[in-house]
């Protein structure tokens, strides 16, 4: 056990140590660049996040009190009191107006894949509880002759766990689906006939719902000792293809090195 | 739509990333500590050295309030050395020159002596492995000891925090004029190796297959990101079919306990380059 360890240990216990700070920062920016790197939508990280936001909450009230303490030195005697509050002013508000750059381009980077896949992201969602009932339900629902587009919009309220989203990003989903359905319906899907109106349609064993493509490349560097690149994605294939060492910068299918991503070891470039 | 940028981040992004390297600045003026969202901030006290992010250091600069010291690389000795490397050394003919070490990875030559890499992970609040890696590793800051032996390597930053320093701080640096042309000169280089390594891209194009890149810059991927992942993608496309037959048929020879071991030929012979 040396110093990291102990400091580490610190670190997960206390509360908003400077440390855990930096260290919060330093782990928003790379989920931000791997964020943007794939074309799936990576898990949410919620403790992370709430952290973050609550920072940038205290941050923003320090700043108007300093601000509003700026505003009354109308009096010589306070601006010569603190002569650098501009320049602190405008260091903490460019700092804050960088973090808020990284949230709001994350947030947007995940809204515009889950727009682009929204119907995969439900069905994902949706087949995690399906109980048989509901299975029941949307096979009567196939036989109504009323049948319209947004019924085949998977209906995901009952989902407790709803990883790789947070919760605002499924109830968005769902709602954009819903919307998008009914605009399909009222446009053209409507004059279909009935079997033809579903918007997750598999006959003839393919799929009609598109996920992001998961073998797309992408550049990651290896930060454990080593890691190996996995050929199959996730079907459970333990098969391996080359491995990288640490410090090496590789281009690989982003299926074979996820794996070691969500362990930590491998960071997206 | 809610986003339009394409996937992966573009040049103006990796600078903005680049600009959360620390770099060391010698103040002119004291400023107390501030507890900024990206972590605490030492106080300034002059004449002691601090170390700061690269954009507080590039707006105390334009303000005249401090001064940079340039990193140990962005030197014209050290650039014509690695300029050198890069051009004319046989082992790195086809290849970068090697990156800033990580914490904990050893030497090229102490590697060979067989000493492995010890990855130290830092570990996060919600409990995860947590690696520091570039731009929140001191590979730009000021050095008091130079080793004569040890040419100092080019991070991963270096175009973006060179043309940075060299914008706004070309009085702290030596021979600014030099370093901007032996900069050029690096980056030509450098992209001639990028451009011939295309011919073994087909390497990444296979299931488990990857091609090295050890010692590239976060702007060279990024300039080169929308073409090679293009081609790969295409190359994928096309070898689609022949992936698929060739994992049946592995798939076929693993449920007749056939197994050896020897078929995955094709994926150990990647290329280096």
């Amino acid at each position: 056990m040396d110093i990291d360890d102990i400091l580490a240990s610190v670190d997960r216990g206390a509360g908003a140590s400077p440390e855990s700070t930096a260290l919060d920062h330093q782990q928003l920016t790379r989920f931000w660049v791997a964020e943007r790197a794939v074309s799936e939508v990576l898990p949410w990280p919620a403790p992370l996040m709430e952290r973050v936001m609550d920072r940038v909450r205290m941050q923003i009230e320090t700043i108007e009190d300093l601000a509003s303490s700026s505003g009354d030195t109308g009096t010589p005697t306070n601006a010569t009191h603190n002569p650098n509050l501009n320049l602190r002013l405008s260091i903490l508000q460019t700092d804050l107006a960088r973090t808020q750059y990284i949230i709001r381009s994350l947030l947007r980077q995940r809204l515009a894949k889950l727009t682009k896949h929204s119907m995969h992201y439900l069905v994902q969602l949706a087949s995690r509880s399906k109980s048989p009932f509901s299975q029941s339900q949307s096979q009567s629902q196939s036989q109504n002759p009323n049948m319209m587009p947004e019924d085949s919009v998977p209906d995901i309220s009952a989902v407790d766990n709803v990883s790789p989203l947070s919760e605002q990003e499924s109830s968005f989903v769902h709602a954009h689906q819903t919307l998008l359905a009914g605009h399909y319906g009222g446009s053209f899907m409507g004059s279909f006939p009935r079997t033809l109106r579903r918007l997750d349609d598999n006959a003839g064993g393919t799929s009609m719902v598109q996920g992001p493509e998961t073998k797309e490349v992408v550049f990651a560097r290896c930060l454990g000792v080593e890691v190996p690149v996995f050929v199959g994605g996730e079907d459970g294939e333990e098969e391996v293809g080359v491995t990288m060492r640490m410090g090496d910068v590789w281009v690989v299918r982003w299926e074979g090195v996820r794996r070691a991503w969500e362990r930590g070891e491998v960071e997206l470039l | 739509m809610a986003f339009p940028l394409p996937r992966g981040i573009t040049p103006t992004e990796i600078a903005f990333l680049a600009e959360m390297e620390t770099v060391t600045v010698v103040p002119r003026q004291r400023l107390e500590g501030l507890e900024l969202l990206g972590g605490p901030l030492e106080p300034l006290v002059p004449p002691r050295r601090a170390s700061l992010p690269l954009w507080l250091a590039l707006l105390l600069k334009r303000q005249r309030r401090a001064n940079i010291m340039p990193p140990p690389w962005l030197h014209p000795e050290a650039l014509s050395l690695l300029l050198e490397i890069e051009s004319q050394h046989q082992d790195y003919k086809n290849a970068f020159s090697p990156p800033p070490r990580l914490p904990g990875q050893p030497s090229v030559r102490d590697y060979q002596d067989g000493v492995m890499p010890t990855a130290r992970p830092q570990y996060t609040r919600d409990g995860q492995k947590y690696y520091p890696a570039p731009p929140f590793l001191p590979q730009n800051v000021a050095q008091t000891t130079f080793s004569p032996t040890e040419v100092p390597p080019l991070p991963f930053h270096w175009v973006e925090v060179g043309n940075m320093l060299l914008d706004a701080a070309s009085d702290d640096l030596v021979d600014p004029d030099q370093v901007r042309r032996l900069l050029k000169d690096l980056r030509e280089v450098r992209m001639a190796k990028m451009r011939s390594g295309v011919d073994v891209m087909d390497a990444a194009a296979m299931g488990g297959g990857g091609v090295a890149l050890t010692g590239v810059g976060a702007m060279e991927i990024g300039e080169e990101r929308g073409f090679l992942t293009g081609v790969v993608d295409g190359l994928r496309k096309i070898g689609a079919s022949k992936e698929q037959a060739r994992r049946e048929q592995m798939a076929e020879q693993r449920a007749n306990g056939g197994y050896d071991g020897t078929q995955d030929e094709e994926e150990e012979d990647y290329m280096e380059f």
